[in-house]
């Protein structure tokens, strides 16, 4: 159907190619692609409107996650992707194809299900062969392919069995194995770790993330889960209400959330209402604290993790004090909520084997300035 | 000591049940091995009732009648059904109440209600055409007809059962729709396509009052000449057939049992 589906050097015998690393010719055989979204529009009825005009790129072998709470249009945009649905307006370009129009099984973009959707007729070596076999490939080289694969994700022993004798994590990497055999230019992932237990999924969101790297391919990642967004992805847009809030690396989007949507969606809880301010000083209920740039939002934003706390009240610039309410001891660092001036604030503390204060103490809150990001509401 | 008398009485009625339900039949099957050509007393083994059904002309014609009226009308019916049935899941989102009441009555009908509109339709039909006299093509379309919403309710049953995302994962693997009905859509709901196929053969042989007038003089079935020779007194020769017709329906029914649960299992 396209280039990368045809391999150009199909004459590498099947034994030597087996062992864990997927063959070399993969990598130049395999043909990453930019995505364009141009101003998509999607509504379901009359008030629905899922995405509201959607712009983004997302560049070849990137691991790009759409990240937002149920609802936000994540969802909906990854079908749009993958062609199972279709935008009520704007373009969607693939390399330098508009794919807008292009039915499904045209598209060389395939899509790993949350539901993983492995057919229940088929063996699992069937199912790995499906999109091969609808692609007329020949069966010798259907075989070779899916041998490849399966080593490649380490499912050697299941190859013969029924989909209904696996477990989650199992059908988990049949699902992306399916996908991944048929060399999409894109592949698209429905928040496809979100069935399995917490041990699982990390040790599942490394191997993933190993498969992405090893195979440069873009992998469009779908997750309500920020801290999962975190640790895979290249860039992340946070969704919310058919509109991208943000996109950027991990860092940026944790560290400068552009709202207060982003940095609540991201975790923090420190937001505090500029009252007043006065030059580069700013006035909130926890006092006043002094920027090193003047301030662009009118809504504060602490990092936990940012905080360190002085036993006693040590006065000082940029420095609060308060009391312990609720202390939280988690091993490797501490959680504290404190009451500071007329609100409360959290602080993350790491362990480094010297005093903790405990609840009731009161605490000065050492807020480093470098730290400190303005945004708007 | 009350809630024992209510399990005896209970297990009392189930095989009182079991009684009035088989034993009849034990009769027939126990008759048609007697020797005397008798209904009351059993005087001995014999299978001469058996080769006597093997040379009768007019069995053998009405059981090949009901061959190919149960065959052919269970696969017609096979094939539409079908349709309807993945009509019915791919549209399940929209209002078909009023369609589906439409397909299901034929089920609710009294079979003689239905029989004579059957036959009042092909008269008509035959009056002003001159096509469609009475005969097993005629008898084949009115099976038809009470045979679909069976199979149409299987289907849909299957395809209601699957994981919606099991659709768009063929799309999503390159199969074009023809792929999709060849190498997703059929072999998954295969198990329920047999079933619906004994079910159907098995609705078609049992049926007397709907064949009955739609039948021409040539196309008696089995249990249409059943009736008639039963005016002449019941013969050991019809205990004979009705033992192999409670065999092979048996047999059918058993089948679609089988292939159904398979279905379920997958």
């Amino acid at each position: 159907m396209t280039s990368s589906l045809t391999a150009p050097d199909n004459a590498t015998p099947a034994s030597e190619t087996v062992h864990a690393d997927y063959p070399e010719d993969s990598a130049s055989r395999h043909k990453a692609s930019t995505i364009v979204l141009q101003g998509l529009e999607k509504r379901f009825g009359a008030d629905t409107i899922a995405l509201d005009g959607v712009d983004l790129t997302i560049d070849s072998g990137e691991f790009f996650t759409l990240l937002g709470p149920s609802g936000c249009g994540k969802t909906t945009l990854l079908r749009i992707l993958a062609g199972l649905e279709t935008p009520d307006g704007g373009r969607l370009l693939l390399g330098d194809k508009d794919i807008t129009e292009i039915p499904p099984h045209r598209r060389s973009v395939n899509t790993v299900f949350q539901s993983y959707a492995l057919f229940p007729h088929l063996s699992v070596r069937e199912n790995l062969a499906f999109g091969l076999r609808m692609q007329g490939i020949s069966e010798a080289e259907r075989n070779r392919r899916v041998d490849d694969i399966a080593d490649f994700i380490q499912l050697g022993p299941l190859i013969d069995r029924r989909v209904d004798q696996l477990s989650g994590g199992q059908r988990q990497r049949i699902a992306l194995a399916r996908a991944l055999v048929c060399e999409p230019e894109v592949l698209l992932l429905d928040e496809p770790l979100s069935a399995l237990d917490a041990g699982l999924r990390s040790q599942l969101q490394v191997e993933l993330l190993r498969v992405q790297k090893r195979l440069g391919m873009t992998f469009v990642f779908v997750t309500h889960d920020q801290q999962e967004a975190m640790v895979m992805s290249d860039r992340i847009a946070v969704l919310d209400g058919g509109i991208i809030q943000q996109v950027g690396p991990p860092r940026d989007v944790y560290e400068r959330p552009v709202n207060a949507f982003v940095a609540r969606f991201m975790g923090h809880d420190n937001l505090y209402p500029v009252t007043n301010r006065d030059g580069s000083a700013l006035m909130t209920d926890l006092g006043t604290l002094h920027l090193t740039t003047p301030p662009d939002g009118d809504l504060l934003l602490i990092r936990p993790e940012t905080l360190d706390l002085l036993p006693g009240e040590q006065a000082g610039d940029n420095r609060l004090f308060g009391t312990v309410t609720e202390c939280l001891y988690r091993g490797s660092h501490a959680e504290y909520r404190l009451e500071v001036g007329s609100t409360t604030m959290q602080a993350t503390v790491r362990n480094c084997g010297g005093n903790l204060p405990a609840v009731g103490d009161r605490v000065t809150v050492v807020v480093s300035t470098d730290d400190l990001v303005t945004l708007n509401a | 000591m009350k809630k024992q008398t209510l399990q005896r009485s209970l297990t009392g009625f189930w095989w009182l049940t079991l009684f009035f339900l088989y034993v009849p039949l034990l009769v027939v099957v126990l008759f048609s091995f007697n020797a005397a050509n008798s209904a009351a007393n059993f005087t001995g083994f014999s299978l001469r009732w058996y080769q006597q059904l093997l040379g009768n002309e007019e069995i053998l014609s009405a059981f090949a009648n009901s061959m190919v009226l149960a065959i052919a009308s269970s696969a017609v019916a096979l094939t539409l059904g079908c349709l309807i049935g993945y009509g019915m899941y791919r549209h399940r989102h929209r209002k078909l109440g009023w369609l589906i009441i439409l397909i299901y009555l034929p089920i609710v009908l009294p079979d003689i209600v239905f029989g004579i509109s059957e036959m009042a339709f092909f008269v008509q039909i035959n009056r002003l055409t001159g096509l469609l006299g009475p005969g097993l093509l005629t008898m084949i379309i009115s099976h038809v007809t009470f045979q679909i919403p069976f199979v149409a309710l299987i289907v849909y049953s299957r395809f209601v059962g699957l994981d919606p995302t099991l659709f768009e994962a063929a799309k999503d693997l390159y199969a074009t729709p023809w792929q999709r009905a060849r190498f997703f859509m059929l072999p998954t709901i295969k198990p329920a396509l047999i079933s619906a196929f004994f079910l159907s053969f098995t609705l078609s042989i049992d049926d007397f009052v709907i064949s009955f007038f739609t039948a021409g003089p040539e196309s008696a079935t089995l249990p249409i000449y059943i009736w008639g020779a039963i005016k002449k007194g019941v013969s050991p020769e019809i205990n004979a057939m009705a033992t192999v017709m409670i065999g092979a329906v048996a047999v059918a029914a058993v089948l679609s049992l089988m292939f159904n649960r398979q279905g379920r299992q997958q």
